[in-house]
Parts: structure tokens; C-alpha cells; sequence
């Protein structure tokens, strides 16, 4: 069974429906990702998903527990974290207490599990007591990264973690992506470069104009015209 | 030289007044990010609370009815939020307008208050506490209560911020609430128990006020409200720390103003230093990191 299954997801805000009728399923231990062109809707999926917006239809059931009218606070708590595309970090806090208050929502001694992802995530144990606010862009994302695995969560949902990163730090934040779903995390990543995403991946879903265009293992992405795609013209496989 | 440090006394007494009211102002608006125009008539209710129950009802000792008066002040912030500005701001995607409708609550608060305690001098029934010498200073027995009373609530305020999991997850609501929202915090109830906190302590600073003024009227606490402001934008709104140092400043400031002008405008100190910062430095003058 998937660990989480979001079934004919629609909303967006207010009355304006930006993505319709979404159906997306994510593994353990597997990397699922959405690519699109701006504006796709990736993002809306991502929070809606999470609870920040309310799907208007459909919903989100992550083992076996439907989370689909579940307050966004209690989500985390339920084996669901969300790491937001931007301001992702509480900035005038440090590095400690951004993971503090990752972890306040499971029960009992938090602390070892704090060090326990600090272990792993070498740059953020050296400026642990210094303000986020203060952490390079790549670091910022890896803090916020690691705030939402002090759950333990059986879904992690990442939304662009490498956009405006260098390419060095690109491929450090991928190869995490890569552990946390090797340690049985099922982990869903909204990506904009389409190559990277292939790389990095098991299964990609491309989203077009708020829909679910087409969806395929990476291999069967990469034998499409995804350029095209992306411009709105019907799928091709690539001549 | 010598009227110089008895003012200088007054001012450091002014400061805790101020800094009692101007962290309570600065938390609020750390997480709801509008203005409280309403907040001096809150300050006024701790004191009118404490005259109530120390001079009309119950007739209890004063330093009993105050902290039950300034709790009562904390509720009121809740069912004040709950039930009006919370509906308000979640209509309104500017924070602006919610400040509006808190001018409406202000104007509801001080009319419903002159109908209760009139526009007369209103005295608290406790002994009249005569100024001493302590140094070069002149200070009251009860004003000094009060200072230490202010010294230990921002340590404690420090304490609880710095040091316990509400305090944390009340910065992390002020510094992104989304982010707040779907790292597990439950922003609503946090929300509840800063304005708590922030009645609380305008209840405490307005009874601080009070004793501090040896009396009180309907609108002894409104005028202090741009000192507060004052404190609270120098110190960079939002931010508690500033909002303790800008008290330090601004309590300072208006007490010392009457040796170089007249007495009747230290009050209007407060409101210059506001439209001077607003022009010049709006961020406040203690560096803070970018809120989100
Ligand atoms: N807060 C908002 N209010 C109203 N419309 C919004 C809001 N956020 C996004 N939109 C609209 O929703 C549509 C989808 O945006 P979304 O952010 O989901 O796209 P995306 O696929 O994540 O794009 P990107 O790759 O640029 O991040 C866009 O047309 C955008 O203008
Ligand atoms: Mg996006």
C-alpha cells in the first residue's frame, strides 16, 4: 500500500480552483517528484496536501489515516511534514531551537533525535547556535530539511529545496533526499529542473496548467518531448 | 544638578511603567502584526478593575485586587480578540483595517468607562506612601515595589521566551506564522494566550501607572499611549527586547524634557520621538533580523 494516496485533489484560493482533479501517490523509501512550468499549480498541490489550503474535492490518506479535513497544525503530529519553498526557516530563531520547535509536536525527549539529525547534517551542527536568519541559502534549506525529520515523518513533502541554489549545494541537498528516502521515508519533492528530477527520482508526475498531465517511472518521463509538454501541446515521445 | 537626578529618578520610574505596558504592546503585535489602539483604555481597565475592587466592590487590600485586576484584563484581551478582531483580520487580508476597528474598540472602551467611573479623580485606598531619599533619587516605598515589580516581570518574560516551549513557540508564531502553522503549532491557542498576556500586562503597567500618578482618571492611561508607542517603535516593533530598552530610553527621556521645557508637553516627547522615527528609522533603532 502507498503511504500516502491523495485522490482527485482540486483547490486553490478563495472561489479561483487552480488545480484540478490531482491523483498522486508516494512510497516508501522511494523519491516521487512533480515538475511543471511556473505557475503549474506544483506549489498549491504541496500546500493543500498539507492542510494550508483546503481541497475543495478529493482526498489525503497517509497510512491508512484520513488527514483530509485535519487542521494544517495537527498534520506533522500525523506523519506528514512540509518543507515550504520559501521562508522555510523561523530566521531570528537559531539553528536549535528552529529543530526544538520541529520537534515539539511528538511526545517525550526530542533530544535525541536532535542530535541524532545533527549528526548527519554536519554545517548545521557547527552554526547551531547561531540565527538562521544568518545560514546561506543552502543551509537555510538544509535547517528546514532537518526541522521537518525531528518528526520522524513516514511522508516529507519538499517543495523546490534546491531553487536558487549552486550546483555544488544542489547535489548535497539531493543526496540527502536521496537517505532520507533510504531510510524508509516516502519522500515527495517539487522540482523544476526536469533533468535533475529524472536523475534523482523513481517516479515523476508532470503538472500542467493546474492538472496532472501525465505521470510515469523516470525512465518513461524521459522518453517524452517534455518541452513540449510544458508548452501545452499534447505529449510526444521525443524522435 | 540635583533636580537633574531626582527627574532622572522619575524617568527610571516612568521606564517601568512603560516597559510593563510596552512588551505587552510589542508581543501582540509580533503575531497579529496591527496596531492595538484600544491598548491604552486595556491599561485603563487594570486600574479602574483595581479601584473597583479595592474602593466600590469587595473592598479588597490593593495589592490583592491588582493582579486579580490585571488578570481580568487578560481575559477581557481574549474575548476581545475572539470575539471582534480575530473575525475582523481573518475578513481582511490588511492588518490595517483590523487596526481600525481596534480605534472602534478604544472609543467603546473609554465612553463605557466614563459611564461607569466618571470623569472625576479616582484615589486607591491604600497608605499614603511618602517619598524617601535612596541615593540622589526620591522615590515612593510603593513606586519602588512597582520598579522591582517591572525588573522581575522582564526577567521573567526573558526567562519564558528564551527558556520554555510556550515562549519558543510564541517567537516562532511571531517570526512565521505559516511556517508556525505546519511545523505543529497551534496557532490559534498560542495566539489566545499572547493576548492574554499582552492584557495582562497593559493591565499591569496601567495600575503601575497609577500608583506611580498617586491617582487616576478614565483617561489617565490613554495619554500615555504614544509613550508607549514611543518605546515600542524605537525599540523596533515586535521586538521585546527593544520595546525594555526603548522603555529605558523614552521613561527617561519624558521625565528629564520638563528641565529644558515646559512640564506641559512631556507627554508630547513621546509623540515627536514617534513621528521622528517613523520618518527616519520606521524599523526602530535596535537592529533586528527580517521577519517573514
Ligand atoms: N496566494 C495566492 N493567491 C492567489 N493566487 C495564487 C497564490 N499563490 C499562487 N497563486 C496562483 O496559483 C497558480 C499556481 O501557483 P503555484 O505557486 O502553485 O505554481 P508552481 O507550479 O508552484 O510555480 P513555481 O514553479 O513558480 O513555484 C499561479 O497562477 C499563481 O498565480
Ligand atoms: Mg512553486
Amino acid at each position: 500500500m502507498p503511504t500516502m494516496v491523495a485522490d482527485n485533489i482540486s483547490s486553490g484560493y478563495g472561489k479561483n480552483l487552480i488545480i484540478r482533479n490531482i491523483s498522486l501517490e508516494v512510497d516508501a523509501k522511494k523519491v516521487t517528484t512533480i515538475v511543471g512550468p511556473n505557475g503549474a499549480g506544483k506549489s498549491t498541490f504541496a500546500k493543500t496536501v498539507v492542510g494550508l489550503l483546503k481541497a475543495q474535492t478529493g482526498s489525503i490518506v497517509v497510512n491508512g489515516d484520513d488527514l483530509t479535513k485535519v487542521p494544517a497544525y495537527k498534520i506533522p503530529g500525523r506523519g506528514l511534514a512540509y518543507v515550504p519553498q520559501v521562508q522555510n526557516v523561523f530566521v531570528s530563531m537559531t539553528v536549535q531551537e528552529n529543530l526544538e520547535i520541529g520537534g515539539f509536536v511528538t511526545k517525550g525527549n526530542t533530544h535525541d533525535r536532535m542530535e541524532e539529525i545533527l549528526a548527519t547534517f554536519k554545517d548545521l551542527e557547527k552554526a547551531r547556535h547561531k540565527r538562521a536568519g544568518f545560514l546561506s541559502g543552502g543551509q537555510q534549506n538544509m535547517l528546514a530539511i532537518a526541522r521537518a525529520l525531528m518528526v520522524n515523518p513516514s511522508v516529507i513533502v519538499l517543495d523546490e529545496p534546491t531553487a536558487g541554489l549552486s550546483p555544488a549545494y544542489t547535489n548535497v541537498v539531493w543526496e540527502e533526499i536521496g537517505r532520507i528516502a533510504e531510510s524508509g521515508t516516502a519522500v515527495l519533492v517539487v522540482e523544476q529542473n526536469v533533468e535533475r528530477a529524472i536523475v534523482h527520482s523513481d517516479y515523476v508526475h508532470v503538472f500542467v496548467a493546474g492538472q496532472n498531465h501525465v505521470h510515469g517511472t523516470k525512465e518513461e518521463i524521459a522518453q517524452l518531448d517534455l518541452a513540449s509538454i510544458f508548452l501545452g501541446r499534447s505529449e510526444a515521445t521525443k524522435s | 544638578m540635583h533636580l537633574f537626578w531626582i527627574d532622572f529618578g522619575t524617568g527610571l520610574a516612568t521606564a517601568a511603567v512603560v516597559a510593563l505596558a510596552a512588551t505587552g504592546l510589542t508581543l501582540q503585535f509580533g503575531i497579529t502584526n496591527y496596531i492595538n489602539f484600544a491598548y491604552g483604555d486595556f491599561m485603563g481597565l487594570g486600574a479602574l478593575l483595581t479601584f473597583a475592587l479595592n474602593n466600590q466592590a469587595f473592598h479588597l487590600n490593593f495589592w490583592i485586587a491588582a493582579p486579580i485586576a490585571a488578570i481580568l484584563v487578560g481575559v477581557f484581551a481574549v474575548i476581545a480578540n475572539q470575539l471582534l478582531l480575530a473575525p475582523f483580520a481573518r475578513r481582511f487580508s490588511n492588518p490595517a483595517l483590523t487596526m481600525i476597528v481596534t480605534f472602534g474598540l478604544s472609543l467603546f472602551m473609554a465612553n463605557v468607562a466614563t459611564v461607569i467611573w466618571t470623569g472625576n479623580t479616582l484615589f486607591f485606598r491604600m497608605p499614603i506612601s511618602v517619598d524617601k531619599k535612596v541615593g540622589p533619587f526620591l522615590w515612593s516605598p510603593d513606586v519602588m515595589i512597582v520598579m522591582g515589580f517591572a525588573v522581575l516581570v522582564m526577567v521573567m518574560i526573558h526567562l519564558l521566551l528564551k527558556t520554555t516551549r510556550l515562549g519558543k513557540m510564541m517567537r516562532a508564531l511571531s517570526d512565521n506564522t505559516s511556517l508556525a502553522l505546519t511545523s505543529g503549532i497551534d496557532v490559534r491557542q498560542i495566539t489566545n494566550v499572547t493576548w492574554f498576556m499582552s492584557g495582562l500586562l497593559a493591565g499591569l503597567g496601567g495600575i503601575a501607572l497609577a500608583v506611580e500618578e498617586a491617582n487616576l482618571t478614565v483617561t489617565s492611561a490613554e495619554s500615555y499611549l504614544f509613550v508607549i508607542f514611543a518605546a515600542v517603535i524605537l525599540g523596533g516593533i515586535g521586538s521585546v527586547y527593544g520595546a525594555m530598552l526603548g522603555a529605558l530610553a523614552i521613561g527617561l527621556l519624558t521625565e528629564t524634557a520638563p528641565l529644558y521645557i515646559n512640564a506641559g508637553y512631556k507627554l508630547d516627547v513621546g509623540f515627536f520621538i514617534v513621528i521622528v522615527l517613523l520618518l527616519f528609522r520606521p524599523q526602530g533603532l535596535v537592529p533586528r533580523l527580517g521577519r517573514s
